[in-house]
């Protein structure tokens, strides 16, 4: 005989229910969906773009304190979408393992290994009752010296995957639509391609025009592999070529 | 492991006697994807479907089938992340026991050691059991295993077995099929034919992994370039 879930703690904590599912971790899906925001990744030949919304609640806020586009380390770039504060922890305990790495290994670390590090992490939140999930899905990207241009995305599950592009948050499979259509016949895109088709990616999926300020725009190149993130000035040149391009 | 607060074990027993949470991972189990394991006379093989959740993920990045030891591979149905933490707790003491032995884990041992964590997850305070079953393959000095490891935490030594969505169905194509005698070559054709059997969609080299184990004693994971040469002497 199948009894109930053990006393209904299956909703509350990390436990299995009778369909053997983790409805925290569910749920953590959902409070990432619940920030409102929708962030893309694209990953060109040379280059790895990553796009999402600036969405800066009160006009009193101090506008460059709303970001969700975090530095790791010089090289290492962290998309995080969904709470804020959850993201605040994944960055700084991100920050403090790549630079153990760096002085440990004498090399700095791959943009794989710190995607695996994150997932490890969550997956020991899906495992252990004291601590929940994040509610944070964390794309990650670099330029990795032997397999070039990386963009790894982490969710709350513990899965990451390496992805050509991908999205996340509140428009995350229409996004994706949107990109698979892109991407389907392999192509190869140039830094300016990159760039252009995340920010239409977003563009198309929210169904608005947006300002240089409404976005943040994240890259790592091949030829620079240092992790930047767009000034204004730049955005407005690639948001012009966009329209100019339709 | 686990918290102070969490000093009570979350795995508790039913009035009818049973452990549920542990039901409920063999539940998460039951829906994850196919993966089978055949004991040939001279190897092991094991395979897996690999689907992935969208064209956009990078399937170079993915390997479900993962290497313990040289000469020891391992493949799971179930949860994903679940599966890296074993991985990564069993390559830790392969390498213990080899400091200590100098001489190389045996596969049984090392499934042994295995299920004793998963065993503890389901035991210990404030953890969940493993959403996982895996299928252990490995060539020493005692020959060809092939071992199973539930998320209760217990093993097996089996001929063939299989696991995850179709494991029925695929249990009895393996049934009809298996002979003692079987070579390795085969038991791949065979692996094969069982996971065509409930594939949906166009089987190829991108989204099936196969390892092998043979007479060298070497575990590796094929190229999809070699599945596609199996895929096409099966048809």
């Amino acid at each position: 005989m199948s009894r109930g879930s053990g006393g209904g703690y299956d909703r509350h904590i990390t436990i299995f229910s009778p369909e053997g599912r983790l409805f925290q971790v569910e749920y953590a899906f959902k409070a990432v969906k619940s920030a409102g925001i929708t962030s893309i990744g694209v990953r060109g030949k040379d280059s790895v773009c990553v796009v999402t919304q600036k969405k800066v609640p009160d006009k009193l806020l101090d506008q460059t304190s709303v970001t969700h586009l975090f530095p790791i380390t010089k090289f290492l770039g962290l998309l995080a979408t969904g709470m804020t504060a959850d993201a605040r922890t994944l960055v700084s305990q991100a920050r403090n393992e790549a630079a153990d790495f760096r002085f440990k290994n004498g090399y700095e670390m791959p943009v794989d290994v710190l995607a695996n590090w994150i997932a490890n992490k969550s997956q020991i939140y899906t495992q252990h009752a004291y601590m929940r999930p994040l509610g944070v899905v964390a794309m990650v990207l670099g330029i990795d010296e032997e397999t070039g241009p990386q963009l790894y995305k982490c969710d709350p599950a513990g899965h990451y995957f390496g992805h050509k592009a991908t999205s996340a948050g509140l428009k995350e499979q229409e996004a994706i639509n949107f990109l698979e259509k892109k991407m389907k016949n392999d192509p190869s895109f140039t830094y300016e391609e990159t760039v252009q088709t995340a920010i239409s990616a977003l563009q198309s999926v929210l169904q608005e025009d947006f300002k240089a300020t409404e976005i943040e725009v994240g890259v790592v190149k091949k030829e620079n592999p240092v992790f930047r993130v767009l000034s204004t000035e730049e955005i407005d040149e690639h948001l012009t070529a966009i329209s100019e391009r339709d | 492991m686990g918290d102070s607060q969490y000093s009570f074990s979350l795995t508790t027993f039913s009035p009818s006697g049973k452990l549920v949470q542990i039901e409920h991972a063999l539940t998460a189990v039951g829906s994850g994807q196919t993966s089978l394991g055949i004991k040939a006379a001279n190897g092991v093989v094991i395979a897996t479907e690999k689907k992935l959740p969208s064209i956009l993920v990078d399937e170079a990045s993915v390997q479900k089938i993962q290497c313990l030891t040289p000469n020891i591979g391992v493949v799971y149905s179930g949860m994903g992340p679940d599966f890296r933490v074993l991985v990564r707790k069993s390559r830790k003491q392969a390498v213990q026991y080899h400091q200590l032995y100098k001489e190389a884990i045996p596969v049984t041992q090392l499934v042994r050691e295995t299920a004793a964590v998963m065993q503890e997850f389901t035991q210990s305070g404030g953890v969940r059991p493993f959403g996982v079953s895996l299928l252990v393959a490995g060539f020493d000095d005692s020959g060809p295993q092939l071992f199973q490891v539930d998320p209760s935490g217990s093993y097996f030594s089996w001929k063939a077995s299989a696991m995850g969505k179709n494991v029925s169905n695929a249990k009895t194509f393996l049934e009809k099929r298996y002979t003692d005698e079987i070579e390795l070559e085969d038991a791949v054709h065979t692996a094969i034919l069982t996971l065509k059997e409930g594939f949906e969609g166009q089987i190829s080299g991108k989204n099936i992994e196969i390892g092998i184990i043979g007479e060298d004693k070497i575990f590796r994971v094929l190229t999809p370039a070699e599945i596609e040469d199996y895929l096409a002497e099966v048809e």
